[in-house]
């Protein structure tokens, strides 16, 4: 009987979820306050001294006198207490483009799963099918205090496929590593990687040109297939269309339900991009390099794109190679949406010190710009651009409880991600070792960055 | 803001430059200034001590808190300010290499078919770089430039430059380069066996080595990779090896020893389990200090204090950076060698002076000391931080123009409404 029961249970649940839908389930939390930390909110302020608790796996309160606490229903009294005396808060480092788990540690052959470059338009894979969750930099992430992170197809086709956001748990599946209710994205490409690809090849595009009659055909043909699928639901006695897994992506686009992410050096390219964008219909979320952003950046805050960044990476290719370290912090004095990416295992690690050096780049020019506001960079605008900004991105009252506790000003190259919570739980912890993460493939072995 | 602010800005900018518009030396009197000049006399940036530093005809003339002042002088107050030597990278392409995946600009590698150790790429260093420009005003005055390590177990002479044009060489065929591992084994059959078997070869070929009578069987170095190879042994120049796996490194000790190599561990990810050897075996290590990702089979035991634990264990350092556009980050990344345990002065040090010592150059470089080449950085707070920026540069006697073409780029779009002129 109780068998019986628990089956339809289970069965009841498994019909509620839809295929591919996320697993994750926050872990279940204790209540806690961090008294006295120095707190950057990631919304541009920045509070010394202050006592943030955190209910249910939530930000209940930011400072406030304990009276003030109880009004909400708050009592200090009981609630365990982390010091944060001398150490800072900061929100979750979010990460909006990343290719962890597809292109992992180890890097070898077998693990190339980033980029189907086997036509100029892939829209129609996902890249979260690509990922690995047992990639050992995942962890290495977390003890840079990345909570949220999103995982993009490489910039081999014009259409790369579907990006996906995940949180930075350990996890068995990808599933359980999706952002619950986060949009899926687009990743498209401009510029010289798919003109080099295909045009090494014998094939279109083999030209920047090409790489934009590339764009509009899709687009023109996701149009058509819209049309196709709504004249079928207007009058099913038609023939129902045969699905287009690609063409899905691309309606998805225009339909607002998926977020274009859109790898893009050169400023004349991000104009015409916007240009495409205006002629289907649909809306540009992110620029992605985005290295001449700089030389654009009126366009972008009128469009209101943001621009995911490097703090001073350059040079690979021509397109690179009016790299400044300034971009980030003109992109920000325009009123335009600032990001700060990193694109690599590396750089993730520590993208409070790549928003730091933009900010210390930025000041050495004479521009004023604070801590408080450049922190935005990696946490706010990240989560925006992700579409979980209501959900994470900033230590304000109803928030997940993505924070992290920092043992020196995370703006300095010396400071360690000390405490690293994802919906208030504790899933790293500088202290304890047992609170340190270690993928299936460290087993046994001397792998890591940590033994 | 503030325009006056960035006319200030600029006023500074330029006056700084002006001073160097004629090319000729500065007569400079820095006072007061925090100075570290790694010359082992008891300036540290710990103990707060704050000296004057007089620089004439492109020397430095006096160091100490009571020095006398040249008629003439410039007085710049170093009060607040860090003084360094020019940070020197000990691995680069810098000169060799402007855009990476242009090949037309790329000189610091061969086709399959070329390398050896005869590849010398001093004939290649373009001392107009952008990429030289832009680093040179971080703060990085010297750096060895080498050849990138290709299909064969060694590459070929790297070289010794300074940030300076067009007088950059510094000296040639300062080190031979080459690599051991996975890389090189898919190229010589797929065994890291025939690496090691290749390397022993070409150096038990030299005894007897003479290069009227040398004629090369296959599989054996041509008559002028010989006579490369045996200037470097007889010579004792550096014999740099990238190696990154313990077992490896192990390998590569014990050929060193066995034919009396001037060894250095390049990469040496997992040179941690084998500091004790390195260091008895008086081997320095050149690494980069972030790089902890267990990125291949040849580095699964990588991880963050492998510095750390490689001084501790008495092994000699260069900190290094893997993006040869980015040298300008040698600060970061010694910065973050310090956040993992390395003693901070250890760390300048991996970054100005230790490179001059492990590829044994002039003796004057990488410090700043009476005598010695006026070639120092002014910082406004701890160089190895991410919060500050050098204030000036200055390269044997002359000050460096702050404006690399990425300034020259940000002013020109820094106001939007002005940055269609052109």
């Amino acid at each position: 009987m109780a068998l019986s029961l628990l089956l339809s249970l289970l069965v009841a649940q498994a019909e509620s979820r839809q295929p591919y839908e996320s697993t994750y389930e926050p872990m279940a939390v204790v209540d806690f306050v961090i008294t006295g930390a120095n707190v950057y909110t990631g919304s541009g302020e920045f509070f010394e001294n202050t006592d943030v608790v955190v209910r249910e796996g939530r930000i209940a309160a930011v400072g406030g006198s304990s009276d003030e606490l109880s009004m909400v229903g708050l009592s200090m009294d009981g609630l365990r207490r982390v010091d944060g005396s001398d150490m800072w808060l900061s929100p979750g480092i979010i990460d909006v483009h990343s290719h962890l788990g597809t292109y992992p540690s180890p890097y070898i052959s077998s693990t190339q799963d980033g980029n189907e470059m086997t036509s100029p338009n892939t829209a129609k894979v996902w890249v979260e099918h690509s990922v690995w969750p047992q990639d050992p930099q995942f962890d290495l992430a977390l003890a840079g205090g990345v909570t949220t992170l999103q995982i993009l197809p490489g910039s081999g086709n014009l259409f790369g496929g579907r990006g996906v956001t995940l949180k930075n748990v350990p996890a068995r599946t990808v599933q359980q590593m999706k952002f619950p209710g986060a949009k899926h994205s687009l990743k498209m490409a401009c510029g010289e990687n798919p003109k080099r690809v295909y045009g090494g090849k014998s094939q279109a595009p083999s030209t920047r040109m090409g790489n934009v009659a590339g764009y509009r055909e899709a687009w023109a043909k996701a149009q058509a297939y819209q049309r196709k699928w709504a004249a079928y639901r207007e009058d099913d006695s038609k023939p129902q269309p045969d699905r287009d897994l690609g063409l899905e992506t691309l309606v998805g686009v225009l339909e607002g339900e998926i977020i274009v992410h859109n790898h893009c050096y050169r400023a004349d390219e991000m104009a015409y991009m916007i240009d495409i964008a205006q002629e289907f219909g649909y809306r540009i979320g992110t620029f992605h390099h985005a290295i001449e952003a700089y030389k654009v950046a009126d366009l972008l805050a009128q469009e209101g794109i943001c621009s995911a960044m490097w703090a001073d990476w350059w040079g690979v290719k021509l397109e690179l190679f009016d790299g400044v370290q300034q971009n980030i912090a003109l992109v920000h004095q325009a009123k335009a949406c600032a990001i700060v990416h990193s694109d690599s295992a590396l750089g993730i690690q520590r993208l409070n010190q790549e928003a730091s050096k933009a900010l210390t780049s930025a000041r050495r020019m004479g521009m004023n710009i604070s801590k408080a506001e450049a922190m935005q960079w990696i946490t706010l605008n990240a989560a925006n651009a992700l579409g979980v900004g209501e959900e994470t991105g900033s230590i304000e009252v109803g928030k997940a409880a993505d924070i992290v506790l920092w043992d020196d000003d995370p703006f300095s190259v010396y400071a360690h991600a000390q405490k690293v919570f994802i919906d208030g739980h504790l899933y790293y912890d500088k202290q304890d070792t047992t609170r340190q993460p270690r993928s299936d493939f460290e087993l046994g072995q001397t792998v890591g960055g940590r033994r | 803001m503030k325009l006056a602010n960035r006319l200030g800005l600029l006023g500074m900018v330029v006056a700084c430059f002006s001073l160097n518009i004629n090319g000729y030396a500065q007569t400079v009197v820095i006072t007061q200034v925090n100075l570290h000049s790694q010359n082992d006399d008891g300036y540290r940036f710990d103990d707060h001590s704050t000296t004057s530093v007089v620089v004439k005809d492109g020397q430095i003339v006096a160091i100490g808190s009571d020095v006398q002042f040249p008629a003439g002088a410039q007085v710049l107050s170093g009060k607040g300010l860090v003084m360094t030597p020019g940070l020197f990278a000990a691995y680069s392409q810098l000169g060799l290499d402007e855009i990476n995946l242009e090949a037309s600009t790329i000189d610091s590698m061969l086709d399959d078919t070329g390398y050896g150790p005869a590849f010398d790429v001093q004939y290649a260093i373009n001392d107009e770089s952008v990429v030289i420009d832009v680093t040179r005003v971080e703060g990085v005055t010297h750096a060895i430039v080498a050849p990138r390590v290709g299909p064969d177990p060694l590459a070929g002479f790297g070289a010794a430059i300074s940030l300076s044009s067009p007088s950059t060489l510094l000296q040639p065929r300062v080190a031979m380069f080459g690599q051991v591992g996975s890389n090189i084994a898919t190229k010589v059959g797929g065994s890291r066996a025939e690496v090691i078997a290749r390397l022993r070869r070409g150096l038990e070929d030299l005894r007897g080595f003479r290069a009227t009578r040398y004629q090369a069987e296959p599989k054996q170095y041509s008559r002028y990779d010989m006579i490369a190879l045996k200037q470097t042994v007889d010579n004792k120049l550096p014999f740099v090896i990238t190696v990154h796996r313990a077992n490896e490194i192990r390998q590569v000790l014990s050929l060193a020893q066995q034919h009396d190599l001037n060894l250095v561990v390049r990469g040496g990810t997992e040179a941690w389990k084998v500091a004790d050897e390195l260091a008895q075996a008086g081997v320095a290590v050149i690494l980069d200090p972030l790089n902890n990702l267990p990125r291949s089979f040849d580095r699964l035991g990588a991880r963050n204090d492998n510095a750390t634990l490689l001084v501790q264990a008495g092994v000699k350092i260069a900190i290094v950076v893997s993006d040869s556009h980015n040298i300008r980050l040698l600060r970061q990344h010694a910065g973050n060698a310090v956040a993992h345990g390395l003693d901070w002065d250890v760390a300048l040090r991996a970054i100005t002076r230790t490179p001059v010592e492990i590829f044994g150059l002039d003796d004057s470089l990488g410090k700043i000391a009476v005598g010695g080449p006026a070639t120092f950085v002014l910082w406004q707070g701890d160089p190895l931080e991410v919060t500050t920026w050098p204030t000036q540069v200055m390269l044997d006697g002359e000050w460096v123009d702050p404006r690399s073409r990425q300034v020259r780029l940000f002013e020109r779009y820094r106001d939007l409404s002005t940055a269609t002129q052109r």
